[in-house]
């Protein structure tokens, strides 16, 4: 809604103003978003090829958010198998199954999801915050007037990069929570290393849904974050709202889609 | 200085550990000296009620639509992932129970942190940062105000008591997504799922545990990004910066707190 028309009906709004505003709010960045997205994906395959944008971006997004993703992934490994521990020793008190139940878990769900959430803060608010500066600094703007499509010259690259990395990254944080779970199993259960090492409940329909996810998560966070960075406006808290809402809207998008991906493989992958 | 010899992969390895070792101790120090100073100013209580108000309103208000988005694809989430297992255990009477152990003891406070630390705790360390480079700070300080007392303590306060509410809210609303997605699913009826969840498997225990934690996870948000917000500088690029390492931080240590509280409380 332009400004003027905002101000003409400011005096007799209401709830029913806000929440159409909202609405219309909510419906255009959803069109932007699935504009950025498409444009992405056509450059993906037509645009000009800068050498090393995306080694770069993969070094930025992968290399430097493992560190980060190894300690908080070690740790909720830790947390998953305590909890899930003490509440079996509630119920049954029978360990044989908390490997292979936990590994179940980790490979569909959660190794995805609570990793995707952690890269969504830190390479989300990254990706917003560097676009963002250029973008208020006009940087964006130098970079039409030299006739490069920012979607092409800034996304692209962050793009590829996150889709491969944060796939990488994940197989690596299962790998470090599923570790981290079984030391726990071992120390505070007793449960022997070789019983925890159980991968009879993992079948193809889990990979399938985990590796989806990874993918999906990977796609959505630098299209989200990019176009958050794209369009900040208005100098130093620009950039921060911008930023702010890299990481919201990131972590929104990997909620719902976890939701949509975990409820279809529900439908076609039945247990 | 004369050429230097170019250091040796050992060197620039250890260089670079050296480095984020002393980084990290120092964004740990900097948030327990800010925490000194603020408990400095809360016995006997010196802020501004009507800053704190302001806060409260733009902090909890304005975060209770992404909270109830996020709470009921949680809840419902928890059901299709528990749905297998108690299919395998035979007992669908359970599931009540075992999403509503997952949501109250960690998902919920878990999942509301780190929404909250994404628009509540990034939010305050772009206001704060955006105040530094602009040198409002400053301002406050020649007018012979406690930036302390005026800015960060009802922030502080304001974080906190957002994360409790939002979280009582997350617990409740993940459980009503979790009971209508379980009778979609897996044929559970709502009454059969709070059967299950009421049944003596669960006490107040289970929620007490998630609410000590959002308490903890609230002050590490808020102390995290009053830290980084007020350390800001460099412009607009710093301010972006400034509100990625708190979002990361804030992160990272609502993680590893999680683990030390989940071992305590037992």
């Amino acid at each position: 809604m332009s400004v003027q028309s905002r101000q003409a009906t400011v005096a007799h709004r209401g709830f029913v103003f806000d929440l159409g505003s909202a609405a219309i709010d909510l419906a255009r960045s959803g069109w932007e978003l699935y504009s950025v997205f498409a444009r992405t994906l056509y450059f993906v395959a037509r645009g000009k090829r800068e050498k090393g944008a995306v080694l770069r971006q993969m070094y930025e997004i992968g290399n430097k958010s493992a560190f980060f993703l190894t300690i908080t992934m070690g740790f909720i490994g830790m947390i998953l198998v305590y909890q899930s521990g003490l509440q079996t020793k509630r119920i049954l008190p029978d360990f044989t199954l908390l490997g292979a139940t936990y590994l179940e878990l980790l490979v569909r769900d959660l190794a995805a999801s609570i990793g995707a959430l952690m890269l969504a803060t830190r390479v989300g608010a990254g990706i917003a915050a560097e676009i963002g500066s250029m973008v208020v600094t006009e940087q964006v703007d130098a970079l039409r007037m030299c006739a490069a499509d920012p979607i092409d010259f800034l996304i692209k690259p962050r793009f590829i990069a996150s889709v491969i990395m944060t796939t990488v990254l994940i197989i690596w944080a299962a790998a470090v929570a599923y570790v981290a779970g079984g030391a726990t199993a071992y120390f505070a259960f007793d449960v022997p290393w070789r019983t925890f090492l159980n991968i009879q409940l993992v079948d193809h329909g889990d990979l399938i849904t985990g590796l989806t996810k990874c993918v999906a998560y990977g796609a959505a966070i630098p299209i989200v974050s990019g176009y958050c960075g794209l369009s900040t406006f208005g100098g130093s808290e620009g950039v921060g709202w911008a930023t702010t809402r890299a990481v919201v809207n990131s972590s929104l998008a990997i909620i719902v889609l976890n939701f949509f991906i975990s409820a279809a493989a529900f439908v076609v992958f039945p247990k | 200085m004369t050429a230097a010899p170019s250091p040796s992969r050992f060197a620039t390895l250890a260089e670079g550990v050296g480095t984020s070792v002393f980084g990290i101790a120092e964004t740990v120090g900097g948030m327990g000296l800010l925490l000194g100073r603020i408990l400095a100013r809360l016995f006997p209580p010196r802020l501004d009620y009507p800053e704190l108000r302001r806060n409260l309103y733009k902090m909890s208000v304005k975060s209770v639509p992404i909270v109830i988005i996020t709470a009921l694809f949680t809840g419902a989430i928890m059901v299709i992932q528990a749905a297998p297992i108690v299919k395998r255990l035979g007992a669908e009477g359970l599931v009540g129970w075992a999403a509503g152990f997952g949501t109250l003891r960690e998902i919920a406070p878990l999942l509301t942190a780190l929404m909250i630390s994404g628009r509540v705790g990034a939010n305050n360390t772009a206001e704060l940062g955006t105040m530094v480079v602009t040198e409002q700070i400053d301002a406050l300080r020649a007018l012979a105000i406690d930036p302390i007392a005026f800015l960060i303590l009802p922030r502080f306060i304001g974080i906190t008591v957002t994360l409790f509410m939002m979280t009582l809210y997350a617990d409740a609303l993940a459980l009503l997504g979790a009971a209508y997605s379980s009778k979609a699913l897996i044929g559970v009826e709502p009454t059969a799922f709070l059967h299950g969840l009421t049944g003596g498997l669960l006490g107040f225990a289970d929620v007490a545990n998630g609410l000590v934690k959002s308490v903890v996870f609230g002050l590490v948000i808020a102390l995290a990004s009053c830290h980084f917000g007020l350390t800001t500088t460099g412009g607009a690029p710093g301010v972006g910066k400034s509100v990625n390492a708190t979002v990361v931080a804030s992160a990272a240590g609502i993680f590893v707190l999680d683990y030390f509280v989940s071992f305590l409380l037992g």
